[in-house]
């Protein structure tokens, strides 16, 4: 059997509908983990005892058991305490619920690395608390977390492929149907890496792109 | 700068007030029973073996450490505690911040901010805490980078600064302020030899203009020719606060500076 760019050719809108899904679950749990992971680590590191310690143990739940476990959960046990969710978004908020402790604990890491000392200069002038995380922290903390953070988004493109546990046409599990009706799997699956591996690239791309520019100013 | 007030206007009276001053790290006696006056236009030194309580006697003076036992006073005002509040009750975080304008503190690490240039470091309060607008704190802040012979490194990021340059725009940072009284904490301390000249020549000027300062520091030459009158603790404790003559020229009275001191001679530095 020889290789067969037909093969993609004639597969290449089904896959590229498959990978719209792929997006959505990446954008969509992107999102969740930025703006949950913000709050999840401002808990982390907040001097209520409480709030830290729920948050810390929210953490260590996440980071602990396996993305494809609390996907399934996901699905199967959220029907029984009443929250009955289509299958796509119990694959989003897993994704995003479990990328969002990773972004924390990033985001923890780089606020850790910034000098204390800056924090006592903007004390002693007077400054804000307000404009000492606006102006000071923040920005750094995305400067310092910006590769791993990159990263971590990256990854989350790559674990939108166990939704395809629950049932949702992305791109694996697309993939994986047509190569059940053509038996032509090295083909669609070279097809689907490259798909996966534009997609990461352009989210490097605006990595690299936001980098420079942070580091520009 | 504007609104500091000449040597010869008001000169001599008390500008920082501490009395009875004591504070604990659990159970660590850092300070105990410090009674001390800083008069307008001085520049006082706090010297001692470290350990002594010296740095933290000078941030319990903006309240970046809380004193539990005594108080301090600026141009009268209770610093950091409420005004006859027993128990003490800390003062709300914006009058606290009211009160620590007035405060310019340099530190040892400098502290400047990376992600800002030498301008943008100084003008930063100005916009944030002084409400000015962009353009006349810019301007504002460079008129203070230039007192520090700074002006054409206002858009040099600290990273390219060496550290006489950071800490040069770190006491530009302060003055940008219009401070009532300026603390330094070792300022020189982590500067390699040949550019603690620089950084003192600045506060030398500072205080030829009758900026107020309290200053601790290591070096004995500065305490010796700058200072008006230097303080020496030991254990906590204020030993001594005498004018330079009196701690260096003579033998001391206490024997505590009397070693203290020793070792500096011994190394030729007084």
């Amino acid at each position: 059997m020889n290789f067969s760019f037909d093969v993609i050719w004639h597969n290449l809108p089904y896959l590229l509908a498959a990978a719209r899904w792929t997006l959505l679950i990446s954008v969509a749990g992107m999102a969740i983990s930025i703006v949950w992971g913000v709050f999840l680590c401002a808990a982390r590191i907040s001097k209520n005892r409480l709030l830290a310690n729920v948050a810390a143990l929210y953490i260590s739940f996440f980071r602990g058991v396996p993305l494809l476990v609390q996907l399934l959960m996901a699905y199967y046990m959220l029907p029984y305490v009443g929250l009955d969710l289509p299958a796509i978004a119990a694959a989003i908020l897993a994704v995003g619920l479990c990328s969002a402790a990773y972004t924390a604990e990033i985001l923890r890491g780089a606020l850790q690395a910034i000098p204390a000392g800056q924090t006592e200069a903007a004390h002693a002038l007077g400054i804000p608390g307000f404009s000492l995380w606006k102006r000071i922290l923040v920005p750094q903390a995305i400067r310092i977390g910006l590769p791993s953070l990159v990263n971590e988004l990256i990854l989350l493109v790559k674990v939108s492929s166990l939704a395809s546990v629950v049932g949702i046409g992305e791109l694996t599990r697309i993939s994986q149907n047509i190569t059940g009706q053509t038996y032509r799997p090295l083909e669609i699956y070279i097809a689907a890496a490259a798909i996966y591996f534009l997609i990461n690239l352009v989210i490097s791309g605006l990595g690299r792109l936001a980098e420079k520019r942070l580091q520009a100013g | 700068m504007a609104d500091t007030t000449p040597k010869s206007n008001g000169a001599g009276e008390p500008i920082i007030t501490v009395r009875n001053m004591g504070k604990s790290f659990d159970d660590f006696v850092a300070l105990r029973d410090v009674t001390l006056d800083v008069n307008r236009s001085e520049v006082l030194c706090l010297i001692g073996p470290s350990g002594s309580g010296k740095s933290t006697l000078l941030r319990c003076l903006n309240f970046l450490e809380a004193y539990d036992a005594g108080e301090v006073r600026l141009d009268g005002e209770l610093i950091g505690w409420q005004e006859g509040v027993s128990p003490r009750k800390a003062r709300s975080s914006g009058t606290l911040r009211k009160q620590r304008q007035h405060i310019g503190m340099v530190f040892q690490q400098f502290n400047l901010w990376p992600h800002m240039t030498a301008l943008e470091n100084v003008a930063e309060a100005l916009i944030q805490v002084k409400g000015m607008g962009k353009a006349a704190a810019c301007e504002k802040a460079q008129a203070a980078l230039a007192k520090v012979h700074l002006s054409d490194k206002a858009q040099s990021y600290p990273a390219n600064l060496s550290g006489g340059q950071q800490q040069r725009v770190a006491i530009a940072r302060a003055i940008a302020m219009e401070p009532r009284v300026m603390l330094f904490d070792e300022p020189t301390s982590a500067l390699d030899p040949e550019l603690v000249g620089e950084v003192l020549a600045v506060m030398k000027e500072m205080a030829a203009e009758g900026m107020t300062m309290v200053v601790v520091t290591h070096e004995m030459g500065f305490a010796a020719h700058v200072a008006d009158r230097v303080a020496f603790l030991d254990a906590g404790r204020l030993v001594t606060c005498a004018p330079p003559a009196d701690i260096f020229a003579r033998e001391p009275d206490d024997a505590r500076v009397r070693s203290f001191l020793q070792t500096y001679r011994e190394r030729n530095v007084v």
